[in-house]
């Protein structure tokens, strides 16, 4: 919404491990279950995006597990927002700073502001709220981390959630074999295909930290606004153990389930694309929600991925499932 | 005017709105210590481990530290995942049950 | 000192929104509320404000940008009109219990179904228990004076409370009238830029809105209800104030007329007082001892200085512009509180309320008659035998 841009700073790209960023704005102390996938998300956006962030967090599982009771784990400052109003508390921050600095009301630097969105919170009842930040192009980053449903109320099923996923609201019986019988919304793609000021949007996996860290860093030195959609398994709502988070996030990539690109100039480019993809049986087998498919079903999902990998240009053989 | 404003004991006062302090940067939110939910202990075999890192930006729960030539766990916040002992590269990490230690977790210190 | 201009309610709140030197706009159509954003967005695309103008995705996404803005540390206003006041619902608690003083002008409009103009006050009464500073002008010099003591005292450290700036549509926004134009520097003295307490500023790190215990409930809302409270006495000092700097002198929260001698008096909120004052000025004509309470704040709701006025008079007919079905007494949202009110007042008038204005209907001079004669009646008999009538329906 700028007439006149403030100044705004930037940050590098991080090259390895040892060089990554050692400080933590997300810190220990918080309700979230043991080996959650977004948490560690969490940590690794706050770890990329430094001291001078602001973080918006609707209601949801980075809500209610992280803030319970009168406290909150992040170094930064954080914001409530209602599940349905992220985008537009994030506008409204982006949109004070801009005024205030502009007006020689605030001494200090231009602050990140993030958006930290449950997969309902931005695909789902927050999706208007995303809609209208994107196309205002305010300053702010928004990350819908997806954990594939509603999972602080119990696992309820939500857009993005996998076709044939159980969840508690998509339980499978004799009438509904499949359990859930919809396709997931493809977030990022919405994005990109509805958005043009929209500079910068990327999605990125929890299995691969440097990947993502400089995915964020990369928004954050947009001006004006960015997107991106984080895949964050969640052990207690998809069935796996809690030490499995880092291999279920991976072959997820391995199988296609989950794509890595990033979306700039006009352009698709894909990255961390392994050569040949595993079946997606094996994702669909290491958790529990989906342990009711028949190979009918999973045959279904493999043609799905076929699909949706083919219209991001992606063309790598799937291995032969060895069962 | 007739006073209808609450009597609130000091004690019992909130801060304003619920705002709330935030802990510093590589601090620890002590009103939620969570190493008591711990099964399992992470265990760092210093002589393998190669300071890849790998457990320490995996962890949910900043529990492991980089101190100075070690890797060290924090336990006061440790859930006892055991994400860190799966992303070891080179299997430096075992998860020693917390009964083998004198003054393990034993039971839940608090409600949460 | 100062000009005159001949203004809308509309083009007066747009005016003191601009001297008010607002930071963040948050715009969204709807009739009849719209006007003022065309003004405002003209005024920015003029560069004679310097604020950001939003073209919010919703009235729910006006109040969540207010919101977020205000945290933040700007002055910002917006504004709605029907169902636009009531989508945005969700908002309100979360923008008061975090303290944030987001200013809201309600030009009133009917709720739905069906659609209709009109205006009618149940879109802002429906939100009046969210914690937000709330009341009506009567015309458009009042709407102009509110706009800056409204920001005054929700931004007061002792307050932090969003407002309600409310006006009925069309009779106060979009009639004309005079309207006393101070110079600048009159509005920085009564209004100082907008210092908020706990910003969200990297600076400062603090987490705003943490979930609580159960137990931790009460304390809050206990402070919020004194946040609320304490804004008596703030608007107190900003009436005092503002009639030192501005020469107009406003009765805090209930501004009388003709009630010295009094027997029955109409008790009303908002455009609807204007026509009272003509229909006493007949009344009295014909010998008949009436007079007008006009309650300035709903929220806080003043219920001392009620209790003094009220008490002194045989009949109060309270006029509802205004629908709940099924409340106490079966009329309108503001006679149960003034009946609430008036309980533990040992000298109580006896109370009728008058449903009217319904959908955006004036009331006539005529139904004011009514009102009168129904009150004399009452007065006379000393009891209630009806204690709700809606004009046009009954004889």
């Amino acid at each position: 919404m700028a007439t006149q841009k403030v100044e705004k700073t930037k940050v590098d790209r991080i090259r390895s491990l040892a060089k990554a960023p050692m400080d933590d704005y997300y810190v220990s102390g918080h309700r979230t279950c043991a080996g959650c996938g977004p948490a560690i998300n969490y940590r690794m956006v706050a770890k990329a995006a430094g001291k001078d962030t602001i973080f918006v967090g609707p209601t949801g599982c980075m809500y209610v597990a992280n803030t319970s009771y009168l406290c909150v784990p992040w170094a930064v400052p954080w914001i409530h927002a209602q599940i349905t109003n992220a985008g537009g508390i994030g506008s409204g921050i982006s949109a004070a700073y801009e005024a205030r600095i502009r007006k020689g009301k605030y001494k200090g630097k231009f602050p990140n502001v993030i958006v930290m969105a449950g997969d309902g919170g931005s695909s789902d009842i927050g999706l208007q709220a995303l809609s209208g930040a994107m196309y205002r192009n305010h300053d702010l980053l928004f990350i819908s981390y997806d954990n594939e449903a509603y999972a602080n109320t119990g696992i309820q099923v939500s857009p993005t959630t996998p076709y044939g996923a159980r969840t508690t609201f998509t339980p499978p019986g004799p009438v509904v074999p499949e359990g859930k019988k919809l396709w997931p919304k493809d977030l990022a793609k919405l994005i990109v295909g509805g958005h043009p000021s929209v500079a910068y949007v990327a999605t990125a996996s929890i299995g691969y930290p440097i990947d993502l860290m400089n995915k964020v860093r990369k928004a954050l030195n947009v001006e004006g606004a960015a997107f991106m959609h984080i895949h964050a398994p969640c052990p207690k709502g998809w069935g796996f153990p809690a030490d499995k988070a880092i291999e279920i996030a991976r072959l997820a990539v391995q199988t296609g389930m989950w794509t890595m690109w990033e979306y700039e100039n006009d352009e698709y480019k894909i990255n961390i694309q392994p050569k040949k993809l595993k079946p997606v049986s094996q994702y669909l087998e290491a958790q529990d929600r989906f342990s009711h498919l028949t190979a009918e079903h999973k045959a279904k999902i493999q043609n799905f991925v076929n699909h949706k990998l083919a219209m991001l240009g992606i063309k790598v053989p799937v291995e032969a499932v060895t069962a | 005017m007739k006073s209808y404003e609450v009597k609130i004991a000091k004690e019992k006062l909130l801060p304003e709105a619920g705002i709330v302090k935030a802990p510093s940067p590589n601090g620890e939110q002590e009103s939620m210590i969570t190493g008591c939910w711990r099964v399992l202990r992470p265990v760092i075999d210093h002589e393998k481990c190669t300071m890849c890192r790998s457990c320490w930006i995996f962890c949910p729960d900043q529990a492991i530290e980089v101190k100075g030539e070690e890797m060290a766990v924090k336990l006061k916040y440790c859930k006892g995942c055991g994400i860190c002992a799966n992303v070891c590269p080179v299997g430096a990490i075992e998860r020693v049950p917390e009964l083998d230690f004198e003054g393990g977790v034993v039971r839940l210190e608090k409600l949460f | 000192m100062g000009t005159k201009k001949f203004l809308t309610g509309l083009g007066a709140t747009a005016t003191a929104v601009k001297m008010a030197d607002v930071d963040v706009i948050t715009s969204f159509p709807i009739r009849p509320y719209t006007g003022v954003m065309m003004i405002l967005s003209q005024m920015v695309a003029n560069g004679e404000l310097d604020a950001e103008f939003i073209h919010a995705d919703g009235e729910h996404a006006q109040l969540s940008i207010s919101h977020g803005a205000s945290a933040a540390g700007a002055r910002t206003f917006t504004g709605s009109s029907g169902v636009g006041v009531t989508y945005a619902f969700e908002t309100y608690s979360p923008i008061s219990g975090g303290r944030c003083p987001v200013q809201m002008l309600i030009a009133d409009r009917t709720l739905d179904p069906p659609g209709d103009f009109g205006s009618e006050h149940t879109d802002a009464l429906g939100c009046r228990d969210q914690g937000w500073i709330m009341g009506w002008a009567e015309t458009p010099q009042e709407v102009f004076d509110n706009t800056l003591i409204y920001y005054r005292v929700g931004e007061d450290p002792r307050v932090r409370l969003p407002q309600f700036n409310c006006h009925d549509g069309y009779f106060v926004s979009h009639i004309p009238g005079d309207v006393e134009i101070p110079e600048q520097s009159q509005v920085d003295e009564f209004l100082p830029p907008y210092r908020p307490v706990d910003p969200l500023d990297p600076q400062n790190p603090l987490g705003h809105g943490p979930q609580i215990f159960p137990d931790q409930g009460p304390a809050l809302e206990a402070m919020r209800h004194n946040a609320m409270m304490a804004a008596m006495p703030v608007i107190e000092e900003a009436i005092d104030d503002f009639g030192r700097i501005f020469g107009r002198k406003y009765a805090p929260f209930v501004e009388e007329f003709m009630t010295d001698d009094a027997e029955l008096v109409f008790f009303i909120n908002g455009a609807h007082a204007h026509t009272a004052r003509y229909a006493i000025k007949h009344l009295r004509e014909r010998g008949i001892k009436v007079g007008l309470v006009k309650i300035r704040f709903i929220r806080p709701w003043p219920t001392d200085v009620l209790q003094e006025s009220l008490s002194r008079f045989k009949a109060v007919g309270v006029v509802e512009t205004n629908s709940s079905f099924g409340i106490a007494r079966g009329g309108g949202i503001l006679a149960p509180e003034v009946c609430g009110s008036l309980y533990d007042v040992p000298q109580r008038p006896l109370i009728a309320s008058f449903m009217g204005g319904l959908g955006g209907e004036p009331i006539t001079l005529k139904e004011f008659d009514f009102i009168a004669e129904k009150l004399k009646k009452i007065a006379e008999s000393g009891k209630i035998e009806k204690p709700v009538y809606w004009l046009g329906f009954e004889e």
